[in-house]
């Protein structure tokens, strides 16, 4: 639009001089631009989800060795595997189907836009079939190194050998494929874009592409779920026992869909005024126990012959979330509502409480590692020595706290976290402290002041005018810093990996470092990490789209 | 992504609105803010503060559990800086961190300059593509792009005679492009008024032109920001670093430090203490310097670097 209004005084090359030549010069500057950072972004930023999925597939130890389909996953989860990948193809099939009901209201039933589901349906395909192309070609170029071993180092014969697995049948059929659909799908966009006159054309084919997309990888997933079960239940019966996969595959999932049928109901019943309340909280009663009951059943069953050490670094990381989260927020945001009243010297204030914040995790990390040493020296164990306690290992505790203050006989289930996960997860809390304040100080400003006013005039107190105005307004900003706090935990690594002694045991290996020592030793298992880092990539992806619904009801988006 | 994210104008507005009159009689209730807001920064300083007397200490002095050393030795600092070879992590991590920055000013700034001021076909999709990888966990990346890199390392060793792992690549390619930052300038090159733009064409600019002696120019700040981002970035990061270095010749410091602490000296914490002061120095002055910027460009963006 910009272009018609005013036009260049400076000669442009004659290609360029129209109208159009002129869009098409913004469009290639604009992708030359675009291009080194796009570059980046996808190999670092979007291809690993999918290459991790490929390499969690195969034996894949230092160097990758052969296709073992869903194998990785089942020493991770067991029987829980084939739910994992049944429920990931399910999910990816109803959210087409609702992108296809979506798109379909947005329609409004008129058959002229409902036309622009084929050229969305061919563009879906085509992006499938490149990705196709694009797998076929990646175990022939990754093995490029393994076929240069033997061969004399030419200058150039990695490029050549580059374009010869480029140019082995099956990918050159499969390129010929993606090539076909792609030019297809374009140009039906593109037609039927004129014809129906839509202007935004591109939004509107947005939907029933991805909707395609996802049913496709829907229903690959799902056969992959049916042969990887029927391989191991005819295995199981070739060794002369039974394997009744889908039975729990079934069983899992209902007790999960009850689980949120109840949570939908009882969100249902707070709205409702009449009776109908009663017999929703019943039913959503009765749901709970009942998904409640197959899921205790079902999931030890399931997880029998899992990996004893990945469940108890997501055990850690739970009671690491539980035991930092709620504690920073709350003192984050105490500091800062007491910021915002008026007082002097808040800009030192908050520069100090960021502090820990800024300085870098190891440095700080090695002062808590000696501050809670097991010297009867060291600070920790001075001030409990003198309060009239004994001294304790800190660091290199591996028995529960809860274990510690009540004795032994406590049962294993109540032990808590381990004291040395304890001092981590308190270092944790005095790092975040400041940058939670920070956030929420931010989140204060910005609830308009008159709102205070007009209270104050009706009479509200301090404490009202915080649990009436603040905290409901504010409340964007809390489930921002939850969910942030969440999705770091998951992701832990510094001040566990500083902080960790032998003596610990496995008692502070969060979900990241039991996947990085995976990776990290004399003897790597690139196929079973990346396996276990997938699983962990769909957990925070479901907390985020969880956490976004709940919210939903409870922010209040001022 | 970042719900949090409001623009900090109204402060001065709402601090008026909400404010009680300049002069405010003693109340207990001031006090006792006071008393916890100082509170806070005990808790806050402290380990700063013991930090920093451990390491003047004799070994002695911190196995005796002193809180205050006898006298300010400050050649543990010489000890500390010969004995954990800090002068060469320390050179790796200004190495690092600068190709990382430079790369990123050359690649996010026209990226950004093209998603804030320019038309082009597929610009939304794109731009959600760009900030979902926002989304992505680091954990979910670091097998497969090690295992990249390892790949594009042999390439490079077969073209160009260098390889990856154990060099710079390794630990700057990947960082020189971030979604943060393209966001980040974006939103302020979008600021910029069209008038602008229109007087540069008149004058016969064409993007690049406009790019490079007018929006870079008004853009000091956020570039500011984005350099300090990328320079405590690099400087913290331990996991990718410690992946993708088997020798000292490209280990930044974090890696340093930790191997210091744990397999050169386990035992020396006078000398630990001394080697992690020496590590935050650089944070803090930039810090100290970029202050505004830095927490302005957490609490306005709502992510940290």
């Amino acid at each position: 639009m910009r272009m018609a209004t005013s036009s260049p005084a400076r000669p442009v090359p004659g290609l360029f001089r129209t109208r159009r030549g002129r869009v098409i010069l913004e469009n290639l500057t604009a992708y030359t631009f675009l291009f080194p950072a796009g570059l980046i972004i996808f190999l670092f930023g979007i291809f690993p989800v999918a290459f991790a999925l490929y390499v969690s597939l195969h034996r894949w130890r230092r160097l990758p060795e052969r296709y073992t389909g869903i194998d990785n996953y089942v020493r991770a989860l067991d029987d829980l595997a084939y739910v994992f990948f049944f429920w990931l193809a399910a999910a990816a099939l109803i959210y087409a189907l609702v992108l296809l009901v979506q798109f379909w209201k947005s329609t409004r039933g008129q058959s002229r836009s409902l036309a622009l589901l084929l050229p969305g349906i061919a563009n879906g395909i085509a992006i499938l079939l490149v990705v196709r192309w694009f797998f076929t070609a990646l175990p022939v170029v990754l093995d490029i190194p393994q076929r240069l071993l033997g061969q004399e180092r030419v200058p150039g014969i990695f490029i050549s050998e580059l374009v010869a697995s480029f140019q082995m049948p099956e990918v050159v059929a499969a390129a010929n494929l993606a090539l076909l659909m792609t030019v297809a799908g374009a140009a039906l966009s593109y037609l039927l874009s004129r014809w129906l006159r839509v202007g935004e054309a591109g939004a509107s084919l947005m939907r029933p592409t991805i909707a395609t997309l996802l049913a496709g990888l829907g229903i690959i997933g799902l056969e992959f779920v049916t042969r990887s079960v029927s391989l191991a239940v005819a295995e199981a019966q070739a060794a002369g026992e039974s394997m009744p996969l889908w039975t729990q595959i079934l069983l899992i999932s209902v007790g999960a869909a009850l689980l949120v049928a109840a949570y939908a109901l009882w969100t249902r019943a707070a709205r409702e005024h009449d009776d109908r309340v009663f017999v929703l909280k019943v039913l959503a009663t009765v749901a709970l126990i009942a998904g409640g009951y197959l899921l205790v059943a079902e999931l030890p069953r399931a997880l029998d012959n899992a990996d004893r050490n990945m469940l108890q670094s997501y055990s850690v990381t739970v009671m690491f979330v539980i035991g930092t989260v709620p504690f920073q927020l709350a003192i984050g945001l105490g500091l800062a509502y007491l910021l915002f009243q008026n007082i002097k010297g808040k800009a030192f204030f908050r520069m100090v409480y960021f502090l820990p914040y800024i300085t870098p995790f190891v440095a700080t990390s090695v002062v808590f590692k000696i501050l809670f040493s097991h010297r009867p020296t060291s600070l920790a164990n001075v001030i409990l020595t003198s309060l009239g306690l004994s001294p304790q290992n800190w660091l290199l505790e591996p028995r529960g706290i809860f274990t510690l203050i009540f004795g032994p006989q406590l049962p294993d289930i109540l032990a808590g976290p381990s004291l040395a996960l304890v001092v981590i997860m308190l270092y944790t809390v005095w790092t975040y402290i400041g940058y939670d304040t920070v956030i929420f100080l931010a989140g204060l400003v910005n609830i308009p002041g008159e709102l205070y006013e007009a209270a104050r005039i009706d009479g509200a107190s301090g404490w009202q005018l915080f649990r009436h105005i603040t905290l409901p307004l504010l409340s964007p900003t809390t489930y921002f810093l939850s969910l942030i706090a969440i999705i770091g935990t998951f992701q832990a690594f510094t001040q566990i990996w500083v902080m960790r002694t032998p003596g610990s045991a496995r008692s502070v290996d969060t979900v990241s470092v039991y996947i990085y020592e995976t990776v990290r030793t004399t003897d790597p298992n690139m196929g079973y990490g990346s396996a276990m880092a997938f699983v962990l990539f769909v957990i925070i992806l479901l907390l985020t789209f969880f956490q976004n619904r709940i919210s939903e009801s409870r922010v209040f988006y001022g | 992504m970042a719900e949090g994210a409001r623009p900090l104008e109204s402060a001065a507005g709402a601090q008026i609105a909400t404010g009680s009159p300049a002069r405010r009689p003693f109340s207990w209730l001031t006090f006792l803010a006071y008393v916890v807001l100082i509170l806070g920064v005990v808790q806050a300083v402290l380990p700063f503060l013991w930090m920093i007397s451990t390491s003047f200490m004799t070994l002695s002095e911190v196995n005796f559990g002193y809180v205050l050393p006898g006298a300010l030795r400050f050649e543990n600092y010489l000890l500390a800086w010969e004995k954990a070879n800090f002068g060469l992590f320390m050179w790796n991590s200004v190495r690092i961190t600068a190709i990382t920055v430079a790369g990123q000013l050359l690649f996010c700034i026209p990226a950004a300059y093209a998603f804030a001021r320019m038309n082009f076909y597929g610009k939304s999709v794109l731009f959600t593509a760009v900030l979902s990888t926002l989304m992505i966990p680091e954990v979910a990346k670091f097998i497969p792009n090690y295992l990249t890199v390892i790949w594009l390392g042999r390439l490079s060793n077969s073209l160009l005679g260098f390889g990856w792992i154990n060099n710079w690549p390794a630990l700057t390619v990947p960082f020189m492009a971030s979604a943060f930052t393209i966001f980040l300038l974006r939103q302020f090159f979008a600021q910029i008024p069209e008038d602008l733009w229109d007087a540069a064409r008149i004058d016969g600019a064409g993007h690049l032109r406009f790019l490079v002696s007018v929006v870079v120019p008004l853009s000091k700040a956020p570039i500011m920001t984005t350099v300090t981002f990328a320079f405590i970035g690099s400087w913290n990061a331990l996991l990718w670093p410690l992946l993708v270095t088997q020798t000292d010749d490209w280990r930044p410091v974090a890696v340093g430090l930790t191997k210091f602490v744990s397999s050169d000296a386990p035992s020396d914490f006078h000398l630990q203490m001394a080697a992690s002061v020496m590590m935050i120095i650089p944070i803090l002055i930039v810090y100290f310097f970029t202050q505004r910027q830095f927490t302005e460009g957490i609490a306005s963006s709502g992510l940290k670097g």
